[in-house]
Protein backbone atom coordinates (compact mmCIF):
# COMPACT_ATOMS: atom_id res chain seq x y z
CA UNK A 1 0.00 0.00 0.00
CA UNK A 2 2.62 2.50 1.29
CA UNK A 3 5.22 0.26 -1.30
CA UNK A 4 5.81 3.08 -3.75
CA UNK A 5 6.98 5.47 -1.35
CA UNK A 6 9.89 3.82 0.06
CA UNK A 7 11.64 2.80 -3.15
CA UNK A 8 14.76 4.05 -2.14
CA UNK A 9 15.69 1.80 0.98
CA UNK A 10 18.76 0.65 0.28
CA UNK A 11 22.19 0.62 0.59
CA UNK A 12 22.64 -1.29 4.17
CA UNK A 13 25.15 -4.33 5.42
CA UNK A 14 23.02 -6.62 6.98
CA UNK A 15 23.72 -7.17 11.06
CA UNK A 16 22.84 -9.75 13.42
CA UNK A 17 21.52 -9.81 16.27
CA UNK A 18 23.82 -11.68 17.97
CA UNK A 19 26.61 -8.96 17.49
CA UNK A 20 26.11 -6.21 18.92
CA UNK A 21 28.90 -4.59 17.09
CA UNK A 22 26.65 -1.74 15.20
CA UNK A 23 27.08 -2.41 10.95
CA UNK A 24 24.35 0.16 10.27
CA UNK A 25 25.34 3.19 7.82
CA UNK A 26 24.19 6.29 9.59
CA UNK A 27 23.77 8.16 6.52
CA UNK A 28 21.42 5.10 5.33
CA UNK A 29 19.74 4.89 8.35
CA UNK A 30 19.20 9.08 8.21
CA UNK A 31 17.20 8.08 4.68
CA UNK A 32 15.59 5.18 5.67
CA UNK A 33 13.84 7.15 8.44
CA UNK A 34 13.12 10.24 6.42
CA UNK A 35 11.23 7.69 4.10
CA UNK A 36 8.97 6.35 7.00
CA UNK A 37 8.28 9.97 7.66
CA UNK A 38 6.93 10.78 3.93
CA UNK A 39 5.33 7.71 4.03
CA UNK A 40 3.42 8.01 7.36
CA UNK A 41 2.24 11.78 6.25
CA UNK A 42 1.37 10.62 3.21
CA UNK A 43 -0.73 7.96 4.44
CA UNK A 44 -2.28 10.09 6.91
CA UNK A 45 -3.21 12.39 4.66
CA UNK A 46 -4.84 10.42 2.64
CA UNK A 47 -6.42 8.51 5.63
CA UNK A 48 -8.00 11.62 6.35
CA UNK A 49 -9.54 12.11 3.39
CA UNK A 50 -10.95 8.68 3.30
CA UNK A 51 -12.17 8.97 7.03
CA UNK A 52 -13.74 12.60 5.89
CA UNK A 53 -15.52 11.42 2.89
CA UNK A 54 -16.93 8.53 4.59
CA UNK A 55 -18.60 10.76 6.95
CA UNK A 56 -16.50 8.82 9.97
CA UNK A 57 -17.10 11.14 13.03
CA UNK A 58 -15.71 11.40 16.33
CA UNK A 59 -13.77 7.61 17.97
CA UNK A 60 -14.41 6.13 14.66
CA UNK A 61 -12.09 8.30 12.85
CA UNK A 62 -9.45 7.91 15.12
CA UNK A 63 -9.88 4.18 15.42
CA UNK A 64 -9.33 4.65 11.34
CA UNK A 65 -5.99 6.39 11.94
CA UNK A 66 -4.73 3.85 14.02
CA UNK A 67 -5.70 1.15 11.69
CA UNK A 68 -4.06 3.11 8.31
CA UNK A 69 -0.95 3.76 10.71
CA UNK A 70 -1.06 -0.13 11.49
CA UNK A 71 -1.11 -0.86 7.71
CA UNK A 72 1.60 1.29 6.90
CA UNK A 73 3.66 -0.28 9.34
CA UNK A 74 3.14 -3.89 8.10
CA UNK A 75 3.93 -2.45 4.47
CA UNK A 76 7.12 -0.69 5.67
CA UNK A 77 8.36 -4.03 6.93
CA UNK A 78 6.93 -6.20 4.49
CA UNK A 79 8.91 -3.79 2.24
CA UNK A 80 12.06 -4.22 4.44
CA UNK A 81 11.68 -8.27 3.56
CA UNK A 82 10.49 -8.49 7.51
CA UNK A 83 14.36 -7.96 8.35
CA UNK A 84 13.38 -4.98 9.91
CA UNK A 85 17.18 -5.05 11.92
CA UNK A 86 19.13 -4.90 8.63
CA UNK A 87 17.38 -1.74 7.72
CA UNK A 88 16.84 -0.42 11.40
CA UNK A 89 17.88 -0.20 14.59
CA UNK A 90 14.79 -1.61 16.21
CA UNK A 91 11.56 -1.95 15.50
CA UNK A 92 9.94 0.86 17.77
CA UNK A 93 11.52 2.77 15.00
CA UNK A 94 9.22 1.30 12.20
CA UNK A 95 5.88 1.07 14.72
CA UNK A 96 6.15 4.85 16.33
CA UNK A 97 8.09 6.81 14.74
CA UNK A 98 6.26 9.52 13.04
CA UNK A 99 2.88 8.43 14.52
CA UNK A 100 1.95 11.69 16.23
CA UNK A 101 3.41 13.87 13.87
CA UNK A 102 0.38 12.96 11.25
CA UNK A 103 -2.07 13.33 13.30
CA UNK A 104 -2.75 16.59 12.58
CA UNK A 105 -2.23 15.92 8.81
CA UNK A 106 -4.91 13.19 9.41
CA UNK A 107 -7.31 15.90 11.38
CA UNK A 108 -6.62 18.46 9.19
CA UNK A 109 -7.75 16.69 6.29
CA UNK A 110 -10.45 14.72 8.02
CA UNK A 111 -11.79 18.56 8.82
CA UNK A 112 -11.61 19.44 5.34
CA UNK A 113 -12.72 16.78 3.78
CA UNK A 114 -15.76 15.92 5.70
CA UNK A 115 -16.93 19.60 6.04
CA UNK A 116 -16.94 19.46 1.96
CA UNK A 117 -19.18 16.22 1.61
CA UNK A 118 -21.15 16.07 4.69
CA UNK A 119 -21.43 19.74 6.74
CA UNK A 120 -22.99 22.06 3.84
CA UNK B 1 -24.77 19.75 22.35
CA UNK B 2 -26.47 22.53 20.87
CA UNK B 3 -28.64 21.88 17.46
CA UNK B 4 -26.67 21.81 14.33
CA UNK B 5 -26.23 25.05 12.36
CA UNK B 6 -27.33 24.86 9.26
CA UNK B 7 -24.35 26.30 7.17
CA UNK B 8 -24.81 27.86 4.05
CA UNK B 9 -23.20 26.13 1.13
CA UNK B 10 -21.99 29.84 -0.58
CA UNK B 11 -19.18 29.45 2.65
CA UNK B 12 -17.69 26.40 1.71
CA UNK B 13 -17.61 27.77 -1.32
CA UNK B 14 -16.18 31.22 -0.96
CA UNK B 15 -14.25 30.51 2.73
CA UNK B 16 -13.48 27.30 3.29
CA UNK B 17 -12.25 25.97 0.19
CA UNK B 18 -10.22 29.01 -1.06
CA UNK B 19 -8.48 29.89 2.54
CA UNK B 20 -7.21 26.41 2.55
CA UNK B 21 -6.23 26.60 -1.10
CA UNK B 22 -4.68 30.16 -0.41
CA UNK B 23 -3.01 28.87 2.45
CA UNK B 24 -1.09 25.94 0.38
CA UNK B 25 -0.14 28.13 -2.48
CA UNK B 26 1.80 30.48 -0.08
CA UNK B 27 3.06 28.18 1.69
CA UNK B 28 4.30 27.43 -1.65
CA UNK B 29 5.29 30.68 -3.02
CA UNK B 30 6.80 31.36 0.37
CA UNK B 31 9.25 28.49 -0.23
CA UNK B 32 10.69 29.72 -3.86
CA UNK B 33 10.73 33.28 -2.48
CA UNK B 34 12.91 32.42 0.25
CA UNK B 35 15.22 29.97 -2.30
CA UNK B 36 15.70 32.77 -4.66
CA UNK B 37 16.37 35.40 -1.72
CA UNK B 38 19.03 32.83 -0.20
CA UNK B 39 22.53 34.09 -1.16
CA UNK B 40 25.12 31.84 -2.13
CA UNK B 41 27.53 32.68 0.29
CA UNK B 42 31.06 31.45 -0.10
CA UNK B 43 31.64 28.87 2.64
CA UNK B 44 34.63 30.34 5.03
CA UNK B 45 37.26 28.12 4.25
CA UNK B 46 38.15 27.40 8.13
CA UNK B 47 34.52 26.68 9.24
CA UNK B 48 34.33 23.81 6.30
CA UNK B 49 37.84 22.43 7.16
CA UNK B 50 36.63 22.38 10.87
CA UNK B 51 33.53 20.89 9.83
CA UNK B 52 35.16 18.36 7.71
CA UNK B 53 37.46 17.22 10.58
CA UNK B 54 34.17 16.63 12.96
CA UNK B 55 32.59 14.56 10.21
CA UNK B 56 35.90 12.51 9.98
CA UNK B 57 36.52 12.20 13.94
CA UNK B 58 33.12 10.95 13.73
CA UNK B 59 34.00 8.26 11.35
CA UNK B 60 36.40 7.31 13.39
CA UNK B 61 34.30 6.77 16.47
CA UNK B 62 31.67 5.22 14.67
CA UNK B 63 33.68 2.07 13.12
CA UNK B 64 36.72 2.26 15.94
CA UNK B 65 36.34 -1.44 16.62
CA UNK B 66 37.26 -2.50 13.15
CA UNK B 67 40.37 -1.15 13.66
CA UNK B 68 43.73 -2.99 15.75
CA UNK B 69 44.24 -0.74 18.76
CA UNK B 70 47.17 0.10 17.78
CA UNK B 71 46.08 1.77 14.44
CA UNK B 72 43.31 3.24 16.75
CA UNK B 73 45.51 4.62 19.81
CA UNK B 74 47.69 6.79 16.71
CA UNK B 75 44.73 8.25 15.15
CA UNK B 76 42.65 9.22 18.41
CA UNK B 77 46.49 10.46 19.33
CA UNK B 78 46.56 12.29 15.58
CA UNK B 79 43.16 14.09 16.47
CA UNK B 80 43.08 14.60 20.20
CA UNK B 81 46.81 15.32 21.46
CA UNK B 82 47.44 18.55 23.67
CA UNK B 83 49.76 19.40 21.59
CA UNK B 84 48.89 20.28 18.05
CA UNK B 85 46.13 17.13 17.67
CA UNK B 86 43.17 18.87 15.06
CA UNK B 87 40.75 18.68 17.38
CA UNK B 88 42.39 20.58 20.36
CA UNK B 89 41.49 24.12 20.41
CA UNK B 90 43.85 26.44 22.74
CA UNK B 91 41.65 27.87 25.69
CA UNK B 92 42.10 31.53 24.23
CA UNK B 93 41.79 31.31 20.30
CA UNK B 94 37.92 29.86 20.91
CA UNK B 95 36.44 33.08 19.49
CA UNK B 96 32.83 34.01 20.00
CA UNK B 97 30.53 33.29 17.54
CA UNK B 98 28.16 36.44 18.31
CA UNK B 99 31.40 38.86 17.97
CA UNK B 100 32.32 37.08 14.64
CA UNK B 101 28.31 37.53 13.51
CA UNK B 102 28.85 41.17 14.54
CA UNK B 103 31.97 41.37 12.07
CA UNK B 104 30.41 40.11 9.25
CA UNK B 105 27.04 41.82 7.94
CA UNK B 106 26.10 39.44 5.34
CA UNK B 107 25.12 36.54 7.89
CA UNK B 108 22.79 39.12 9.98
CA UNK B 109 21.83 40.06 6.40
CA UNK B 110 21.18 36.84 5.72
CA UNK B 111 19.39 35.52 8.81
CA UNK B 112 16.99 39.08 8.46
CA UNK B 113 16.27 37.79 5.03
CA UNK B 114 15.22 34.64 6.12
CA UNK B 115 13.01 35.84 8.93
CA UNK B 116 11.71 38.30 6.69
CA UNK B 117 10.67 35.85 4.27
CA UNK B 118 8.71 34.19 7.01
CA UNK B 119 7.17 36.99 8.86
CA UNK B 120 6.07 38.74 5.93
CA UNK B 121 3.42 36.32 4.08
CA UNK B 122 2.45 35.44 7.50
CA UNK B 123 1.30 38.63 8.52
CA UNK B 124 -0.51 39.20 5.18
CA UNK B 125 -2.09 36.26 5.03
CA UNK B 126 -3.30 36.62 8.80
CA UNK B 127 -4.66 40.49 7.34
CA UNK B 128 -6.16 39.20 4.66
CA UNK B 129 -8.23 36.56 6.34
CA UNK B 130 -9.22 39.26 8.89
CA UNK B 131 -10.53 41.29 6.55
CA UNK B 132 -12.43 39.15 4.44
CA UNK B 133 -13.04 36.11 6.39
CA UNK B 134 -13.63 37.37 9.98
CA UNK B 135 -17.11 36.07 12.12
CA UNK B 136 -17.88 32.93 9.53
CA UNK B 137 -18.35 29.49 10.85
CA UNK B 138 -16.29 27.97 8.42
CA UNK B 139 -15.78 24.35 9.53
CA UNK B 140 -16.82 21.56 12.11
CA UNK B 141 -13.98 19.55 13.48
CA UNK B 142 -15.87 15.70 13.11
CA UNK B 143 -14.84 14.88 16.83
CA UNK B 144 -16.32 16.31 20.22
CA UNK B 145 -14.20 18.74 22.37
CA UNK B 146 -14.21 19.99 25.77
CA UNK B 147 -14.79 23.81 26.23
CA UNK B 148 -11.36 24.69 26.98
CA UNK B 149 -10.88 24.35 22.78
CA UNK B 150 -13.33 27.08 22.44
CA UNK B 151 -10.70 30.33 22.76
CA UNK B 152 -8.61 28.05 20.01
CA UNK B 153 -11.47 27.02 17.66
CA UNK B 154 -13.74 29.61 17.74
CA UNK B 155 -11.29 32.48 17.59
CA UNK B 156 -13.41 35.47 16.57
CA UNK B 157 -17.10 34.40 16.95
CA UNK B 158 -17.99 35.38 21.06
CA UNK B 159 -21.08 32.75 20.98
CA UNK B 160 -20.89 30.79 23.96
CA UNK B 161 -24.25 28.66 22.69
CA UNK B 162 -22.15 27.10 19.52
CA UNK B 163 -20.69 23.89 19.60
CA UNK B 164 -16.93 24.02 20.48
CA UNK B 165 -16.88 21.38 18.00
CA UNK B 166 -17.69 24.44 14.98
CA UNK B 167 -14.54 26.01 13.53
CA UNK B 168 -14.41 29.64 12.88
CA UNK B 169 -12.18 31.26 9.65
CA UNK B 170 -9.37 32.43 11.46
CA UNK B 171 -9.25 29.39 13.72
CA UNK B 172 -8.92 27.52 10.74
CA UNK B 173 -6.70 29.43 9.18
CA UNK B 174 -4.10 28.22 12.44
CA UNK B 175 -5.26 24.82 11.81
CA UNK B 176 -4.08 24.88 8.69
CA UNK B 177 -0.65 26.89 9.02
CA UNK B 178 0.18 24.07 11.56
CA UNK B 179 -1.36 21.08 9.61
CA UNK B 180 -0.47 21.61 6.57
CA UNK B 181 3.23 20.96 7.31
CA UNK B 182 3.04 17.73 6.89
CA UNK B 183 1.83 18.47 2.96
CA UNK B 184 5.03 21.16 2.40
CA UNK B 185 7.13 18.09 3.22
CA UNK B 186 6.15 16.11 0.99
CA UNK B 187 5.54 18.19 -1.69
CA UNK B 188 8.30 20.60 -1.39
CA UNK B 189 10.95 17.94 0.10
CA UNK B 190 12.53 17.58 3.05
CA UNK B 191 14.59 21.07 2.14
CA UNK B 192 11.58 23.13 3.31
CA UNK B 193 10.94 21.40 7.13
CA UNK B 194 15.21 21.16 6.92
CA UNK B 195 15.03 25.28 6.48
CA UNK B 196 12.75 25.54 9.50
CA UNK B 197 14.54 23.62 11.80
CA UNK B 198 17.73 25.59 11.23
CA UNK B 199 15.98 28.41 11.15
CA UNK B 200 14.86 27.73 14.67
CA UNK B 201 18.36 26.99 15.74
CA UNK B 202 19.87 30.06 14.54
CA UNK B 203 17.08 31.80 16.48
CA UNK B 204 17.74 30.17 19.44
CA UNK B 205 21.87 29.81 19.68
CA UNK B 206 22.77 32.41 17.38
CA UNK B 207 24.44 29.97 15.10
CA UNK B 208 26.53 27.13 16.38
CA UNK B 209 29.89 27.19 18.12
CA UNK B 210 32.39 25.66 15.41
CA UNK B 211 35.23 25.44 18.28
CA UNK B 212 32.60 23.97 20.78
CA UNK B 213 31.83 21.05 18.33
CA UNK B 214 35.25 20.23 18.42
CA UNK B 215 35.89 20.25 22.52
CA UNK B 216 32.70 17.91 22.36
CA UNK B 217 34.18 15.70 19.50
CA UNK B 218 37.72 15.22 20.84
CA UNK B 219 36.24 15.00 24.76
CA UNK B 220 33.56 11.92 22.79
CA UNK B 221 36.76 10.35 21.10
CA UNK B 222 38.79 10.46 24.37
CA UNK B 223 36.30 8.43 26.35
CA UNK B 224 35.45 5.78 23.79
CA UNK B 225 36.08 2.12 24.91
CA UNK B 226 38.13 0.39 22.30
CA UNK B 227 36.80 -2.97 21.54
CA UNK B 228 38.32 -4.53 18.51
CA UNK B 229 35.86 -6.15 16.74
CA UNK B 230 37.96 -8.94 14.33
CA UNK B 231 38.73 -12.06 16.95
CA UNK B 232 34.75 -12.28 17.59
CA UNK B 233 34.67 -11.58 13.89
CA UNK B 234 36.12 -15.26 13.64
CA UNK B 235 34.00 -16.98 16.24
CA UNK B 236 30.96 -15.36 13.94
CA UNK B 237 32.69 -16.41 10.48
CA UNK B 238 33.25 -20.23 12.09
CA UNK B 239 29.98 -20.06 13.03
CA UNK B 240 27.83 -19.45 9.77
CA UNK B 241 30.16 -21.25 7.73
CA UNK B 242 29.78 -24.42 9.99
CA UNK B 243 25.79 -23.43 9.66
CA UNK B 244 26.74 -23.48 5.79
CA UNK B 245 28.03 -26.65 6.07
CA UNK B 246 25.58 -28.43 8.25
Amino acid sequence: MAGHNESTASGKKSTEATNDVSTLNAESLQSNMKIIYYSRTFMSIIGGVIAGILGFTGLSGFILYFLIMAITSVGLIAKAGFQVHSYFDSWNQVILDGFLGGLLSFVLFWTFAYDIVHIF
Amino acid sequence: MAADLVLDTAIRDWVLIPLSVVMVLIGVLRYFVSKLMRSNQVPDAKIVKEGQLVIRARNLRASANFIPPKSFRARRFYFSNEENGLLFVPKGQAQNPQAQMFSDPNMAMDMMKKNLSMIIPQTLTFAWVNFFFSGFVAAKIPFPLTQRFRSMLQNGIDLSTVDVSYVSSRSWYFLNLFGLRGLFSLILGEENAMDDTQRMMQMSGFGFDPSKSLGAEKDSLDIIQHDWALPKFEHRAEAVLKKLVR
